[in-house]
């Protein structure tokens, strides 16, 4: 089956190519995509892996009415492979879930982060002057927070105003986020703006509209790639990160944060009840080294291409 | 090129130089020989990528990976003795940089760190390479301070004295490291400092930078192009060398600087007497400054002869093609016609044999040999070397 | 421009952020009902007012009344000083100003190990590029931004404190705590700092010395672990971008040593960006603070505020979170004046 591919996309064919090749001769790289890859399948299959209990949202985690509603947790066994959890949940489901919750949270924030920041960042990087530094402003404020600080803050508040937990915290990460990428956009559109094909099409004719996303734009795909990628495992690392204060998922929920914060009661034992939080914190780990590693990857690839250009 | 002639400073024999890249094996030198005489200007000409900046780099045993000297002898003759500077090891490289060989770069304010004062970094190689002289003339000093001095400060002076005594006997003596880490003491260091700065400042006057005494202090990024630059040969200039090598340093300069400097340098070589190699890609500049030029192209030495006869005979194909595309008015635009071969799949035999109009059958299946085809005039190309 | 220019120039632009940052804080207290809101005022106990009372208190710090009244009202609460009180922990002001030293220990252990070891890291990393020393460096840097700060405490707390017994949570073992009360009433004992180590050195308590340091080796082992980790691969690229440049070359052909272009030339280029990125990780150390003092049970101002969370209890959440953006816009500002005096090429225009 041979299908000619159309001139225009010749040197895309050829970009995509070079980089395929260069990613193939770094191992490290390759263990990145094959992490991922692991947690895509994974959380495809989540249903076929972990069956949900019909009825029950399959978001939380069931327990086993077999070994009663003890606190205390139970061994890996055929039965719960990972083991159980506070009150007998399985950690097992919880993780195979965990990590379609994960990529669900991850989509959900970087969707709307990308966005506004496309936007907001083309605007203030192409127009500049006073809406360029008011938009500096906000995201100066904002970025004054250190991270989660500031996420806290926005649960705790907004939970007083009747939120749900899990809704406050995605709007929380949302809010946080938007700013890294504005910045990164902004940055780009500056970079690209005084070069000489802007100022050919500006010279035929094209509105700013056309010009910013049909010329800017492109050149920026790469920057987005690369920390979308990087940021997929710091989202997840931050929900994480409230889960474990106890203000992400609410309890029995799949989230491996939340596991953890489950599995806190008992690091007193010490190693006595380590699949408690060692399976979910080993999740997390795995998940968010992948798309390090991967982000990683493909800024060794697309940086010189990108300087090239 | 059999003759061993002793008023030759270095002589480079069938150098190999490969750089390994992801794109696979540039081979960037294939086999250069020159040689450099005694006190002439000898300059290299050729196109960006011809192996030129390689070869001086080479010369002083500073390429960097990924690029690999596979093969070749770069002898080099001083005090008498013949050595091969591919065999010294790094700490006797390091005595050589800077004090035998030194080099001044392209971009006057990229050779320079921006977070240093160029009197810092002219200073740096007194400190190098000339400490001793510098301790010397501070014990001078010294001795007749102690001579006129009084009470305290004659006892400090004396203090100092012996530890500069001690630095020249033994550098590393214990007694002078410490010295120099403790806090008040390690005053005695000032009087080297000011000493430094002093030759430093006179250095920079003769090389004809105005209000030297301010310029010392400035930062590189703080100097116009020119001036850089100046300070960037007073750097080499520190420890009179034997060979200066100029990679290309008048090509980022305005014109009117680049006969400015060019005017210096022929000053200097004679006030100095050191033989300068001159890398440049501007056959107007060679013809101004050169005693002696070799061609290069796409990592061979082509042409050798003295810069007369280059232009009034230039024999090799190349070197006539070069020199028929200066533009003259009247004359119409032409060029050598093609590219530049590729260096990692160079064609078999002359590297230059694509573009060639005298190309014959054997150019496609032997590299020419560098021959003597006239009095000190060296060609490689099979035209002159009788097919042998 | 000068530094001096520089340097007001900062400070000009600092004020936005500062009233922003405010602004912001204010915004998002609006988010919560009066009921509630009303404790960002009080400087008793909620819970033991009527609702009468508490409705007169709504009226008199005026959160009946427009926003813009709102804001100043508080803003002036603030700046008197009244930061609220906790329905779980008492007098905001109190407490911050209380369990801040324990805090500050913490950091000031943990500070100077990131900034060394990150930088001694990454420039021998970049050093000895593709040599074990890299690799290894280059792993666990990874490592260390990959996993999560509570998973590698709750990992060490399982192993050394719960398991192994080497030491316990929170800052003294529960003997020596409980002593010291007797020590303060004999008068044997000072508070002149309120950080353990400090005051048991100045003391002259060896036990409590060693004692206080044995509880903040995990916690620190834990902030150094994470923060450097991004410290060095920063160093490590900066490093590397140094040393491809060409007065490196120039500084060699003058007949240095590598080892002497790489620390007197290379280093000191590499280290510019780098100290401000290690300023900004220290003042953005709060963050990590909040969850390993959690993990370790430790009483300083991270574990109030994560408790505070957990019980949706505003009026300290806010004042962390307006506490820890004004560190770190002071930390931004300090490094940006130290950037400035580094580097010659902005300290001279």
């Amino acid at each position: 089956m041979k299908f000619k591919v159309p001139e225009r996309l010749q040197p895309t064919i050829r970009e995509i190519k070079f980089i395929l090749r260069r990613i193939k001769d770094t191992p490290l790289s390759l263990f990145g995509i094959a992490i991922v890859m692991f947690f895509v399948v994974i959380a495809a299959f989540a249903p076929l892996l972990a069956p949900p209990v019909p009825g029950l949202n399959p978001y939380l985690i069931p327990s086993d009415p077999a070994l009663g509603f003890r606190v205390e947790p139970s061994p890996p066994s055929p039965k719960h492979p990972f083991g159980t959890t506070l009150l007998q949940r399985d950690i097992y489901y919880g993780c195979i879930w965990g990590t379609r919750w994960a990529f669900q949270v991850a989509l959900e924030v970087i969707i709307p982060i990308v966005a506004i920041g496309v936007v907001l960042g083309l605007i203030a990087g192409y127009y500049g002057g006073v809406i360029d530094e008011i938009l500096m402003r906000f995201t100066d404020i904002i970025l004054a927070f250190p991270g989660l600080i500031l996420a806290m803050c926005l649960v705790t508040v907004l939970t007083q105003a009747n939120w749900t937990t899990i809704d406050s915290v995605l709007l929380s990460i949302v809010l946080i986020g938007w700013p890294g990428y504005t910045r990164l956009i902004r940055g780009e559109t500056l970079r690209v703006r005084n070069e000489d094909y802007i100022e050919a099409a500006r010279a035929s004719g094209a509105s700013d509209l056309r010009i910013m996303f049909r010329h800017i734009l492109p050149n920026t795909i790469y920057s987005i790639i690369i920390v979308a990628s990087l940021d997929f495992g710091g989202i997840v690392l931050t929900t994480a990160a409230l889960s474990f204060l106890g203000l992400g998922a609410p309890t029995g929920w799949a989230d491996w944060g939340r596991l953890i914060y489950d599995g806190m009661s008992f690091v007193s034992g010490g190693l006595r009840w380590w699949w408690s939080w060692v399976y979910p914190g080993v999740f997390i780990s795995l998940f968010v080294l992948g798309w390090s590693l991967l982000g990683d990857a493909l800024r060794d690839v697309l940086d010189p291409l990108y300087r090239r250009k | 090129m059999e003759k061993a002639v002793s008023d030759e400073i270095i002589r480079v024999e069938d150098l190999y130089l490969n750089f390994y890249t992801y794109e696979g094996v540039v081979k960037a030198l294939d086999g250069v020989s020159l040689d450099i005489k005694r006190g002439e200007i000898l300059g290299v000409v050729g196109e960006t990528g011809c192996g030129k900046s390689v070869t001086s780099l080479s010369i002083l045993k500073i390429v960097v990976p990924p690029g690999k000297i596979e093969g070749g002898r770069i002898k080099f003759n001083v005090k008498g003795k013949t050595y091969n500077i591919l065999e010294f090891n790094e700490p006797t490289m390091s005595r050589v940089r800077g004090r035998y060989i030194s080099m001044v770069f392209q971009e006057p304010r990229a050779a320079l760190n921006p977070v240093y004062s160029v009197g810092d970094q002219i200073g740096e190689v007194f400190y190098l390479h000339r400490k001793e002289e510098i301790i010397k003339a501070v014990i001078e000093q010294l001795k007749r301070e102690i001579e006129t001095a009084k009470g305290f400060r004659k006892r400090v002076s004396r203090l100092y004295l012996s530890l500069y005594e001690g630095m020249l006997k033994n550098p590393k003596s214990l007694r002078v490291r410490l010295a120099s880490k403790v806090p008040i003491v390690r005053r005695f260091r000032n009087l080297m400092k000011k000493e430094v700065r002093k030759r430093t400042v006179e250095l920079l006057r003769t090389l004809r930078i105005p209000d030297p005494e301010r310029v010392v202090d400035m930062y590189p990024h703080e100097l116009s192009g020119g001036m850089a630059q100046r300070c960037v040969i007073a750097m080499a200039l520190v420890a009179n060398p034997i060979l200066l090598i100029a990679d290309e340093p008048t090509t980022n300069l305005d014109v009117t600087v680049q006969a400015q400097i060019l005017v210096l340098i022929r000053e200097l070589q004679k006030k100095f007497g050191s033989t300068i190699l001159y890398i440049t890609h501007d056959l107007g500049v060679v013809a101004e400054l050169c005693d002696r030029v070799a061609v290069m192209y796409a990592g061979n030495v082509v042409e050798i002869a003295d810069v007369m006869t280059l232009f009034k005979e230039p024999l090799h194909p190349y070197t006539q093609g070069l020199l028929e595309s200066i533009p003259r008015p009247g004359k119409p635009f032409t060029s050598i016609p093609g590219v530049v071969p590729s260096l990692i799949n160079p064609p078999p035999g002359c590297r230059f044999n694509e573009r060639c109009k005298y190309a014959m059958d054997i150019c496609w299946k032997q590299k020419p040999p560098l021959v003597e085809a006239d009095k000190e005039h060296y060609v490689a190309c099979h035209l002159y070397s009788g097919g042998k | 421009m000068g530094l001096r220019e520089y340097i007001i120039r900062r400070l000009i632009l600092l004020i936005p952020v500062a009233l922003g940052v405010i602004v912001l804080i204010f915004a998002l207290l609006q988010v919560v009902p009066p009921t509630r809101r009303v404790f960002v005022f009080l400087s008793g106990n909620p819970r033991e007012l009527n609702p009468e009372v508490l409705k007169s208190y709504i009226h008199m710090y005026g959160l009946d009344q427009p926003v813009w009244v709102q804001f100043a009202v508080w803003l002036n609460q603030l700046l008197h000083g009244n930061l609220g009180f906790s329905e779980i922990t008492g007098p905001v002001l109190e407490n911050l100003l209380r369990r801040a030293p324990a805090t500050i220990e913490i950091v000031i252990y943990s500070a100077p190990l990131i900034i060394l070891i990150g930088i001694w890291a990454g420039v021998n990393a970049a050093v000895k590029r593709d040599k074990p020393f890299d690799h290894v460096s280059r792993v666990l840097s990874v490592l260390g931004t990959s996993m999560p700060s509570f998973f590698f405490g709750i990992a060490l707390s399982a192993i050394f404190i719960a398991t192994l017994k080497w030491t316990g949570t929170g800052r003294l073992s529960p003997n020596l705590d409980s002593h010291l009360t007797t020590l303060r009433g004999l008068g044997q004992w000072h508070d002149y700092t309120n950080m353990v180590t400090i005051d048991a050195l100045l003391n002259g308590r060896l036990d409590y010395f060693i004692d206080g340091l044995k509880h903040l080796v995990l916690p620190v082992t834990v902030l150094v672990f994470i923060n450097t980790a991004t410290l060095v691969r920063v160093a490590r690229s900066s490093m590397l971008e140094a040393l491809s440049k060409t007065y490196i070359i120039a500084a060699r052909a003058k007949g240095l040593s590598q080892k002497e272009v790489v620390y007197k030339h290379a280093r000191r280029n590499a280290l510019i960006p780098v100290v401000t990125l290690a300023g900004l990780i220290v003042g953005g150390m709060m963050t990590g603070l909040v969850i390993t003092e959690t993990v370790f049970q430790f009483p300083g101002l991270g574990s109030w505020a994560a408790y505070a969370a957990q019980r949706f209890d505003v009026p300290v959440v806010a004042a962390y979170a307006l506490f820890s953006a004004i560190v770190f816009v002071l930390a931004n500002l300090i490094v940006d004046i130290l950037y400035a005096y580094i580097d010659p090429r902005i300290r001279l225009g």
